[in-house]
């Protein structure tokens, strides 16, 4: 029985003639955090936007292989490609607060299910930025525009905007490479709690932060321009190898 | 040394051609003013029209041209609503953008005289309308829809893509995308380009004069067949034939500056949404 949450099975993207990704195929485990890394252009972002076919958003992509989400097929006529994407949550690399108040920002997500009842969104808010570490903060200006926020209060808004929807995979596209260190601790912290409850996927490109918050990774290297993926495990065992091409010069020019 | 020769001359013909428009502009604004100035009461604003327009005052031309642009708003609003959502929403292939915006493109340049005729055709004729308001507005809600729904195109695609990302990502379908991120961010769109086409058909006589409107003997209609109304630019367009008496003459200039406040007035109400477009695509 497969045991990972999900699992691609030759997933190559291209754009037109220019190909992005070379099939990759990999199982992520559905518990603890599994990072992405690997050097600037090489498709992270890509990849993880193919997880949740949030890529179908961009015109121009071709995406060829499949998804597996407990054994189930993604690339198929028959999936429910929005309810797909609330059970698979994304978090920008720059945070995307809505121009609305903070609290319309947190039940953004929720306000359109049926299933929660209205009254029952200020407590649901409430849960979701405790969650994120943010209720502290905000609890009494809940009324405000969300973009008075500092960047690292955004990114911690946008997470409990995700976590309100109760999703069961986050994935982050550098959740904390626009944030200053104070906010990057706060998140990585975060992650280290939420991962008890929620299977995370963490594209980075700090190895201090996949050190300490990655429990395996998968390398996504440039070869000849195209992003392949060419070495999973965890970090130290990764480390040992030294037959994965570019992994030397990723690590010391980090 | 050539150089700043030839900039100093591009710059001073710049600033000769802006001051020539504006010179003729306040020129044109400050001849009506002068011109209609002494005619504009209270009297002539609630009075209902007498003498052929040598005396009383213009009353139910600016409750018929109220009629014809709330006509035109009902008209242009939901229609210019959904050619955009079609164009930056629901169309993803770009030929068929293109199409629609050709087709702007193409009614934008109608002359509204064709616009008149077509509206005689069928709803004076074929309908059987006679004259009627509701023809007009009709009329006009066509002629401005390309200044309403190119204005909202371009704020629906200056909408960064980032905020539809994330909706998706949370798994809003597209129905409920259009309505919590599109409308809001491009409501500002659709209320400037109404004001400006408003603004546009508050002053066309054409499109009307075979259609909806008469210059004198109508008041608030009660129905749709042989049911027209007064109206600004026409009554402003027959004084003008004949405007032989000074009387007719004061009160021509006095309609005409009435129009061009009320103009004037939309565009500014919609200067500052226009300003915001360019605040939001800088800052995208
Ligand atoms: N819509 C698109 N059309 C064409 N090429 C694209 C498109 N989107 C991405 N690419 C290309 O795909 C490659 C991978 O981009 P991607 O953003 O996934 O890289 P990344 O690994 O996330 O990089 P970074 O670390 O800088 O975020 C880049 O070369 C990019 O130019
Ligand atoms: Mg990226």
């Amino acid at each position: 029985m497969d045991k990972s949450v999900l699992r691609t099975e030759n997933l190559s993207v291209s754009a037109g003639k220019k190909s992005i990704l070379n099939p990759v195929s990999l199982k992520i485990p559905g518990d603890g955090v599994f990072g992405i890394i690997g050097p600037s252009g090489a498709g992270k972002s890509t990849f993880l936007k193919t997880l949740n076919r949030l890529c179908e958003l961009t015109p121009g992509l071709q995406i060829n292989g499949q998804v597996f989400h407990r054994g189930v097929p993604l690339y198929h006529h028959g999936v429910d490609v929005d309810a797909l994407r609330k059970r698979v949550s994304m978090i920008f690399q720059q945070p995307v607060v809505f121009p609305t108040s903070i609290f319309a920002n947190v039940i953004f997500g929720v306000r359109h299910t049926e299933t929660i009842p209205k009254k029952d969104w200020p407590d649901l808010a409430e849960r979701a930025l405790r969650q994120a570490a943010l209720w502290e903060e905000v609890k009494d200006r809940l009324k405000k525009p969300g973009k008075e926020l500092s960047i690292g209060q955004q990114q911690r808004l946008c997470l409990a905007r995700s976590l309100a929807t109760d999703p069961e995979i986050i994935l982050m596209d550098e959740p904390t490479s626009a944030l200053d260190p104070g906010s990057t601790e706060a998140i990585e912290s975060l992650i280290h709690q939420l991962k008890k409850q929620q299977s995370i996927i963490l594209v980075t490109h700090n190895m201090r932060q996949a050190d300490k918050v990655c429990d395996l990774v998968a390398f996504i290297g440039l070869q000849d321009g195209t992003g392949t993926l060419l070495a999973s495990g965890s970090l130290d065992e990764l480390r040992s190898r030294n037959n994965i091409p570019g992994f030397e010069d990723y690590l010391c020019c980090e | 040394m050539k150089r700043k020769f030839f900039d100093l001359l591009f710059r001073t013909a710049t600033c000769l051609c802006v001051v020539f428009s504006c010179a003729v502009l306040l020129a044109i604004i400050g001849f009506i003013v002068k011109q209609g100035s002494s005619a504009v009461s209270r009297a002539f604003l609630t009075g209902e029209i007498t003498g052929a327009g040598a005396s009383g005052g213009i009353f139910y031309n600016l409750v018929g041209t109220g009629i014809l642009l709330a006509t035109t708003f009902l008209v242009s609003a939901p229609t210019a609503l959904s050619i955009a959502l079609l164009h930056g929403v629901y169309l993803r292939n770009y030929r068929h953008r293109e199409k629609i915006t050709i087709l702007l493109y193409i009614l934008n340049g109608i002359p509204g005289i064709l616009f008149g005729i077509v509206g005689l055709v069928v709803f004076v004729q074929w309908f059987g309308w006679g004259k009627s308001w509701l023809a007009g507005g009709i009329l006009l809600g066509f002629m401005i829809l390309p200044t309403v729904s190119v204005t909202l195109i371009e704020r629906i695609a200056s909408i960064p893509r980032k905020y539809i990302e994330a909706a998706a990502g949370l798994g809003l379908r597209q129905s409920e995308i259009v309505r919590s991120v599109i409308l809001p961010q491009s409501a500002g769109g659709l209320a400037t380009g109404l004001l400006l086409g408003l603004a546009r058909a508050a002053g066309e006589t054409a499109p009307i004069m075979f259609t909806a409107t008469i210059f004198a003997g109508a008041t608030i209609p009660n129905g749709i067949r042989e049911n027209p109304v007064l109206s600004l630019p026409y009554h402003i367009f027959i004084l003008a034939q004949d405007s032989y008496s000074p009387e007719v003459n004061s009160r021509l200039w006095a309609a005409a500056l009435v129009l061009v406040i009320l103009v004037f007035a939309m565009s500014i109400v919609a200067l500052p949404a226009r300003l915001k477009i360019h605040e939001e695509a800088d800052h995208g």
